[in-house]
């Protein structure tokens, strides 16, 4: 019995081969007696094998969460909650931030020439008349700190002004290119005179609290849901 | 059971509706692992890493037959069984009776409503198959498990096992062949219609 009749008659019994090969086939098994007697014990033992008894599980085999590592399904809002948690916390940072650096940037914002073309101090009250023939382009730094600042401003010495005007003579081009701006140079100095205590801050804290508030409402309520999801999936 | 409906469920995470699928599946699935196996603990815990498996790899079943995927999981737990049980030292496949023997068969598995000559009959006979199913090679043992005994087609055993058609039909048919080779040794325990004359084939 060589192998291609082995497989040729095991796939004839299960009625898989072409109708062809099976004509072939019962031809050679009519002639052949070992062929047939072949063929007899393969359905032998087919047959004896589809006599096991089938086995009822000994228990069911169903899965638990915790089985498959998975969570509960949660509600079809909570992601919206979920940004809304995460937006309202990533806000608060940003305000406080803001209102934490601001007051700081204000208060190196001339040694940093905000708005002064690089030497906003030059300007004090004891030489504004210097600063407006020598620098007048920066003539409008005082305004920008004044507004934001005002504090150094005031406690600059003339030595010092007039110090900073000799290191900043490249200030004369400003003058040719804005010369209206010559005219209107003293009275920033002049509006500076008068120095709030504190300056404002860019998001008033009630923004903040409500900020605050968003975030922390939003994740109790992520966390009532996922609670709540936890609670219905084991009551299952 | 609408059963596209409860795998596209299961597929989007529904646990609920895969357990339905499997208590629709779970005898076949066991029955395959303990016949492949031989032994039923290790069959029922074959059986439920498969679930396990299946479920966390459900995303990648593409349509076709759900029950030639899922023996293709659980032949995998086979697999990994018996290369286990190469590395560690063997367990008897019969269980200990309280005083520590071997019992002779699998009684632990009999009908209940058979009668006891039945029943020491049909013990005997699945003995000796399971016995001669334990001397094949796995990857032959697999394929008549599922063709033989779960009734499965050429196709959905090729599926399961992942080899060629025409590979099946060649270890189908051998291992048809070692079977009624292996039986001939148990002539006495089978019934009178399945008797097997010796010699004819070889």
């Amino acid at each position: 019995m060589n192998q291609r009749d082995l497989e040729l008659l095991s796939s004839y019994l299960d009625g898989q081969l072409k109708p062809s090969d099976s004509a072939r086939l019962e031809a050679r098994l009519s002639t052949d007696p070992g062929l047939r007697a072949v063929l007899d014990d393969l359905r032998s033992a087919r047959g004896l094998l589809r006599r096991l008894p089938l086995r009822k599980a000994p228990r069911n085999f169903t899965l638990t969460p915790k089985m498959v590592g998975k969570n509960p399904p949660l509600p079809r809002a909570y992601p919206a909650f979920r940004f809304v948690s995460a937006l309202a916390t990533l806000l608060l940072f940003f305000t406080l931030g803001l209102n934490f650096l601001a007051p700081q940037m204000a208060s190196q914002a001339p040694a940093f020439g905000m708005g002064g073309g690089g030497a906003p101090d030059v300007y004090s009250a004891q030489a504004p008349a210097a600063a407006a023939t020598e620098a007048p382009a920066a003539t409008e730094a005082p305004a920008a700190a004044a507004e934001m600042a005002p504090l150094p401003t005031t406690t600059l010495s003339a030595e010092d002004a007039a110090r900073n005007t000799v290191e900043t003579p490249v200030e004369k081009d400003g003058v040719t290119e804005e010369p209206g701006v010559l005219s209107q140079g003293q009275a920033p100095v002049q509006n500076a005179q008068p120095v709030p205590a504190e300056a404002p801050r860019p998001v008033p804290p009630v923004w903040q609290f409500v900020l605050a508030g968003v975030a922390l409402l939003s994740a109790l309520i992520m966390l009532w849901m996922r609670q709540m999801s936890i609670n219905r999936w084991r009551r299952k | 059971m609408d059963e596209q409906a409860l795998i596209h469920d299961a597929q989007g995470g529904n646990l609920d509706a895969f357990n339905t699928l499997i208590l629709h599946y779970q005898d076949g699935v066991y029955n395959t692992a303990l016949r492949i196996l031989g032994d039923g603990d290790l069959a029922a815990d074959a059986t439920q890493e498969a679930f396990i498996s299946a479920f966390k790899s459900i995303s990648s079943f593409r349509g076709g037959s759900f029950k030639a995927w899922l023996m293709r999981t659980v032949t995998n737990a086979c697999y990994d069984e018996l290369r286990r049980q190469k590395r560690r030292p063997t367990t008897p496949l019969e269980p200990d009776t309280d005083d520590g023997e071997e019992m002779d068969s699998p009684r632990w598995l009999a009908d209940p409503n058979m009668t006891p000559d039945q029943k020491a009959e049909a013990d005997e006979l699945e003995h000796a198959l399971q016995h001669c199913l334990n001397n094949l090679p796995v990857e032959f043992k697999s394929v008549v498990v599922m063709a033989d005994i779960q009734g499965m087609d050429y196709t959905e055993v090729a599926i399961a096992v992942r080899v060629p058609l025409g590979t099946i039909k060649s270890r189908l048919a051998r291992a048809r062949l070692r079977l009624r080779e292996c039986l001939q040794g148990f002539e006495e325990l089978l019934p009178a219609s399945f008797r097997l004359e010796e010699g004819t084939s070889t």
